[in-house]
């Protein structure tokens, strides 16, 4: 290509993007579902659907009423992760159970406190409602550690002689408070970043067709790679500044931490995007109108991006079909990478494999959506 | 060299979509400068041979050259070097007036100072001096209409193609649009205008008229209504019309009666019967009054003759 073709060439790009541009800043909601979408979702997701259980309502039933007793009422109210409501009976439990104003009973039996003195071991009960399998679990887990740690203190240095053979040692690493915002905000972002981008290229371009103009467009010395490229660019560019947005939040609102390095996690973001603009396009090129193209582009971003992306589900627990499928679904890559990148530092030499498949998918649907492209003009 | 060669000439020009032929060999020539007015129902084929001759739609058959390029090997030359303004409206409504023309004039490679003077010269020819940075959705029809003709200026073409530019526009833009049309003529650029207004067909120095494909009459305005309206017309005005029409029918050398307003259209047979002829028969029947005039011919006489002839005996 000679240079005075080529800079007429750059010239057609530059003008597509800078119209596509304007478009973006004239349409209040074409911002509004870039930027402000991001953050009401990061909010929704971070804070409300926490998979995180505290303050789970406990019933008490404490039938000793002793100075020993109310200690160990004390140790569960004061773990901040129970909130006793009430003291029972525990035939009443059940009752309670049933009008879901308690999680759980905890029945200290008489005789708790002189069972202790006189050395003889005790027993209290725990009444759980395990019609939330995922609540229960944890109940149960944390219910364990304040009985243990009561029981440790009750048997004093005593307890300290008698070391058992086999102790676990657990040190959880990259979240060690197990918060699920930590977990979330990787998968939010691959979410929210192709849900995005492939609504906004495919109702860009679904609108030319539209309109008419595409025609016009064709009818013009515009080429069919300048029109995608002049149509990708603004989109790419503000996708990225998405990515930015949404780590930024996460760290002021969740404290996200940013271990690994930025121009890895802008590279992983654009892979993905390119591939996920792509998508946007053939939806547009295929779908030709502007409202098949927002239903084609919600269902075919948004389902993989929350269910086969590890983003809530995790894939390793998937039926062995769907784990194959989700190896096809980018999403997977970029929560992988990025929760890499954030809570772990990972570098190139992990997070390699990743790019690849980003990369890959991306050429794939690209050539698929410009070679369709063509051939919808004769 | 006898003059400028020919700045359309299509032979035999054809396009079939699967078995149905859009466009049936259709061969014409337009000279440089001349107004070139393509006539036919919807589904004619007017589109679609404008679609062939702009390089969007690879003919099927035949060939055209526009503006010295083949359509069917150098589409992106033709594409260069003509103006083309669509059917369907499509400015970007969204955009200021000014983004419109300096995207459009971007498209054709143009940049900076010199298309920002080129924007500004044409929005003065237009009569949008001062409109820049209007949103384009806030301006009336007939002015976007004329923005559209300008964005497809901004290059220079010597040729432009106009496709049905002025459609669901009011009659005084049309007339004004139709007025930058015969300047643009007179400064040499050619116009190939295709349009469903007949009256509008006036304007243009030939016209080509289309029926099922085919290009079935080629000529001027006044060509055309001397081969295809060999009748007299005449035009009756009075009180009871409506009344008589039925008696003037029957009436020896009376070839049709048609109502035309509160008036009679007539044509007859111009061997036959004259103006005061009908008028005799008209009040012979009751009419009270009546006063006929021999009326020219309009294209739309050109046309329903036209169609008329060529429907029921289409050669295979």
């Amino acid at each position: 290509m000679t240079w005075p073709a080529l800079r007429r060439s750059l010239i057609r790009v530059g003008a597509m993007a800078a119209k596509e541009t304007i478009h973006v800043r004239r349409d209040p909601r074409t911002l509004a579902l870039a930027l402000a979408m991001p953050v009401v979702m990061l909010v929704l997701f971070g804070y409300g659907v926490s998979t995180d259980v505290d303050h789970l309502r406990l019933a008490v039933a404490d039938q000793d009423d002793s100075q020993a007793s109310r200690a160990l009422v004390r140790a569960f109210q004061g773990s901040g992760e129970f909130l006793v409501v009430t003291h029972r009976a525990p035939e009443q439990a059940e009752a309670l159970f049933r009008a879901g104003d308690a999680a759980a009973a905890l029945v200290v039996p008489r005789g708790y406190a002189s069972d202790l003195a006189q050395g003889r071991r005790t027993t209290v009960q725990l009444l759980v409602d395990g019609a939330d399998a995922m609540i229960a679990n944890q109940l149960l887990a944390k219910a364990d550690a304040i009985v243990r740690a009561e029981s440790r203190r009750l048997a004093g240095l005593e307890a300290l002689r008698q070391e058992l053979p086999l102790r676990l040692r657990l040190w959880t690493l990259y979240n060690p408070a197990g918060r699920s915002a930590l977990y979330m905000v990787p998968g939010i972002s691959a979410f929210l970043l192709a849900i995005t981008a492939v609504m906004l290229t495919a109702l860009a371009i679904a609108g030319e067709w539209e309109r008419g103009s595409m025609e016009q467009l064709f009818a013009s010395p515009v080429g069919r790679l300048e029109i995608v490229l002049g149509k990708l660019l603004p989109y790419l560019a503000l996708g990225l500044l998405e990515l930015q947005l949404v780590v930024a939040f996460g760290a002021v609102a969740f404290d996200l931490p940013m271990l690994g390095s930025l121009p890895l996690l802008f590279l992983v973001g654009l892979l993905f995007l390119v591939g996920m603009l792509g998508q946007g396009l053939l939806i547009s090129v295929l779908a030709k109108n502007q409202l098949v193209a927002t239903q084609a582009g919600t269902l075919s971003a948004m389902l993989p991006a929350i269910i086969l992306s590890g983003m809530i589900f995790p894939i390793e627990n998937m039926p062995l079909p769907l784990q194959l499928l989700s190896r096809l679904i980018p999403s997977r890559y970029l929560v992988h990478s990025l929760r890499g990148i954030l809570l772990k530092g990972n570098g190139l030499a992990v997070l390699w494999p990743d790019l690849l498949a980003l990369a890959a998918f991306a050429a794939v649907i690209v050539t698929l959506a410009t070679a369709r492209f063509k051939r919808r003009v004769a | 060299m006898t003059g400028a060669p020919s700045a359309i000439v299509a032979r035999d020009l054809s396009r079939r979509f699967g078995a149905f032929t859009a466009v049936d060999r259709v061969s014409f020539e337009v000279e440089q400068g001349e107004i070139f007015g393509y006539l036919g129902a919807n589904g004619a084929g007017k589109s679609t041979t404008i679609r062939m001759l702009i390089g969007l739609l690879a003919p099927t058959g035949g060939a055209a050259t526009v503006a010295g390029h083949d359509v069917a090997t150098a589409p992106d030359a033709v594409k260069a070097s003509i103006g083309y303004m669509s059917q369907k409206f499509s400015l970007y409504l969204d955009l200021p007036v000014m983004e419109n023309l300096l995207f459009f004039g971007a498209a054709y490679g143009l940049s900076g100072q010199a298309l920002r003077r080129r924007a500004e010269e044409l929005l003065e020819r237009v009569d949008l001096a001062g409109q820049g940075g209007v949103t384009t959705g806030d301006l009336p029809g007939g002015l976007r209409q004329r923005l559209a003709l300008a964005s497809s200026l901004l290059h220079r073409p010597r040729l432009v193609f106009l496709d049905e530019p002025t459609a669901g526009v009011d009659p005084v833009a049309r007339r004004v649009f139709w007025r930058l049309i015969r300047e643009l003529a007179a400064e040499g650029t050619t116009v190939f205008v295709t349009t469903h207004y007949l009256d509008e067909a006036e304007y243009c120095r030939r016209i080509g008229l289309m029926v099922d494909g085919k290009l079935v009459a080629l000529d001027t305005p006044e060509g055309l209504k001397r081969t295809w309206v060999p009748d007299r017309v005449l035009v009756a005005r009075g009180r009871g019309l409506t009344g008589a029409a039925g008696a003037l029918r029957r009436a020896p050398g009376v070839k049709a009666v048609a109502p035309f307003g509160a008036a009679l259209h007539v044509r007859v047979d111009a061997a036959r019967l004259d103006a005061p002829a009908v008028a005799a028969v008209l009040a012979a029947a009751g009419a009270v009054a009546p006063e006929v005039e021999e009326a020219a011919p309009s294209l739309e006489d050109v046309f329903l003759a036209v169609v008329d002839r060529a429907t029921p005996e289409v050669a295979p």
